[in-house]
């Protein structure tokens, strides 16, 4: 299966008045065709900004992304709309992504105005398509984005996504303004839709129950860089990078008694910077199996006993530490 | 007025009718001159009077309204459509361009709009300019002196459209940048700029007729308002209503477009500008203050 997405280097730098922010800070990212791909990360911790530098609503300072074995900025530049037709974004504010002028209708239509797919009649079809694809009852059609609940407002944004047939979705925490009980519908809508439309997905999210429900690979983030990488079920089984190990202990256990006795790893302080990254390792500041070296040389990404990869001293293929 | 909010709109909508209805409601031609009824007072014959050379004050009145509605409605889109496209393209575009639009917009800004049509005027005297009629020269004097309110406004409009993310959602849909304008930003640009202009009518037509006040714009024997006060001046003795019932239109057209704009200010135009608005307030107040400096005069 060739990749849908390959990122190499990608570091996304912003000049601000206190300084340089290394928000992506040289990030290698595979993504496989037909995919369900989580990138996780607490806040602050450059996952919005890669999702954005991956499609190319922010410009990357250095390193290149290729779609579908394309160039990203080439393929973009040469056929706009091409690129659109292939690659889509869903936004975390559902309710900004839309114009608050244009009725759900109109906000659906649009891009097959843009596009200038079918006449009217045919675009009205494959608008109502759309609603049924992510459930949504025709009702809304003349309804403002406004008077919209959250879930509707995110089905009507992810329906819109679809509505040039892209192959590849990225979202950028599609699932954070929404209630809990929503999240779940609009999780099971992602499944649903990647298993009966072939799609290859890219998620940025902060919920991991939810990543680890969904997703077959994952990115574990920090501070701009990755660190861990894999299958979703051998990273949550089995975390080898300190971080993940502590991020996974954070989610809570639907098995009571699992619940009850599960360990909890406390991380003291807030991340670092991304203006003034610690040396050696970005997580020595607060891991707390941190060795000497750990503050001197940064770790690569190296294969780990799961399968994927960790930026760890202390992970290798063998073994890793555990907290 | 509680219960019908609009009828706050109805004296700048009697003053549209009048103006587009003018030749109806005209009982005398308002150029002809009749010696035999000079300076006469209101009575049958003329319900306002006759001015210093027997024309009607009733239909010169009337016949002014149309004046003072067409030459508004001349700079009024003139000075829109240039606002609207400089300002626009400035805030689009932004960086160096933007940059120098801003400054021109600000140095048009910086000077009273009267003192720059007032020195077009005078360029526009020059012999190079014979070929425009002194009413034209008027029209384009007051849309160079008033198009950068609109630009200045439609550029705050454009820039706060541009950051909101469904512009970037636009993008990603592959939209082009003609299509994000005219299908999302223009719409906001244009709904912010014509309720303004609802409310800067009436500046507009003192404006129009300050500048024939002053001999310059409207030739006669076309019926100016602001002519017409200049004209009864000399007679305010013999006939204080060639003075008071011009001035007193004046006055009724300037309060009645304010009352408009205030409506709109105050139902849904955003804050920003709602302040901007108000202070039209006191355009109003300056224009009573005209009439009642020209009355006592």
């Amino acid at each position: 299966m060739s990749d849908a997405i390959v990122a190499k280097g990608l570091k996304v730098h912003f000049q601000t008045a206190a300084g340089l922010v290394r928000a992506v800070d040289g990030v290698d990212l595979t993504v496989a065709q037909g995919a369900f791909h989580g990138i996780v990360g607490e806040s602050g911790c450059g996952k919005t900004t890669l999702a954005r530098a991956l499609i190319g609503l922010q410009s990357a300072t250095v390193g290149q992304v290729s779609i579908f074995g394309r160039d990203r900025t080439d393929w973009a530049k040469a056929d706009r709309k091409g690129f659109a037709r292939t690659v889509q974004f869903i936004f975390q504010d559902p309710l900004g992504s839309m114009s608050r002028r244009q009725t759900v209708g109109q906000t659906l239509e649009e891009p097959l105005q843009i596009h200038g797919i079918g006449d009217g009649k045919a675009r009205r079809a494959r608008v109502q398509e759309l609603l049924d694809l992510v459930a949504l009852p025709e009702t809304v059609l003349d309804r403002l984005p406004r008077s919209l609940s959250g879930g509707q407002r995110q089905r009507v944004s992810i329906a819109r996504a679809l509505a040039l047939s892209p192959q590849l979705l990225i979202c950028d925490e599609p699932l954070s303004a929404l209630d809990v009980s929503v999240r779940a519908q609009i999780v099971n809508l992602f499944a649903r839709l990647q298993a009966q439309l072939g799609l290859t997905i890219v998620i940025v999210a902060h919920d991991l129950a939810i990543v680890r429900e969904v997703c077959s690979s994952v990115t574990v983030m920090y501070l701009g860089r990755v660190a861990e990488e894999g299958e979703a079920k051998a990273v949550f089984s089995d975390p080898a990078h300190p971080y993940s190990q502590a991020l996974l202990s954070a989610v809570p256990s639907p098995n009571p008694v699992t619940e009850a006795t599960r360990p909890r790893i406390l991380l003291a302080g807030d991340p670092p910077s991304p203006r003034n990254p610690p040396p050696g390792c970005r997580f020595s500041t607060r891991c707390p199996v941190v060795e000497p070296r750990c503050r001197e040389a940064e770790p690569v990404l190296r294969a780990v006993a799961h399968g994927g990869a960790a930026a760890c001293h202390l992970a290798d293929a063998d073994a890793h530490a555990m907290i | 007025m509680k219960n019908w909010p609009w009828a706050i709109l109805a004296p700048a909508f009697i003053f549209v009718l009048i103006g587009i209805f003018s030749p109806w409601l005209m009982t005398h031609d308002p150029a002809a001159q009749d010696y035999a009824a000079l300076l006469e007072g209101p009575g049958w014959a003329h319900w306002l009077g006759t001015d210093y050379l027997g024309r009607d004050m009733f239909s010169r009145i009337i016949g002014g309204a149309r004046t003072s509605l067409v030459a508004m409605v001349f700079v009024l889109v003139a000075a829109l459509a240039i606002g609207v496209v400089i300002g626009s393209f400035a805030g689009y575009v932004g960086g160096k361009t933007e940059l120098v639009l801003i400054s021109v917009i600000d140095i048009a800004l910086a000077l009273p709009s009267l003192v720059i049509a007032l020195a077009l005027m005078g360029v526009f005297s020059g012999a190079n300019f014979d070929w425009m009629s002194d009413y034209w020269k008027m029209i384009v004097a007051l849309t160079m002196a008033w198009w950068a309110n609109y630009a200045r406004m439609s550029r705050a409009v454009v820039v706060a459209e541009l950051q909101q993310p469904y512009i970037e959602a636009a993008r990603v849909m592959g939209a082009s940048h003609i299509w994000i304008f005219t299908r999302h930003i223009l719409p906001h640009v244009l709904g912010l700029v014509v309720v303004y202009a609802s409310a800067d009518a009436g500046a507009l037509v003192l404006a129009i007729a300050t500048l024939s006040f002053l001999g310059l714009g409207v030739a006669p024997p076309t019926p100016e308002w602001g002519q017409m006060l200049v004209d009864g001046m000399s007679y305010i003795e013999e006939n204080a209503a060639l003075v008071i019932i011009p001035g007193l239109a004046l006055t009724a057209v300037v309060v009645s477009f304010n009352l408009l704009g205030e409506a709109f200010a105050l139902q849904k135009v955003p804050r920003a500008v709602r302040g901007r608005l108000l202070s039209r307030k006191k355009a109003a107040r300056a224009a009573e203050e005209v009439a009642r400096k020209v009355v006592e005069a």
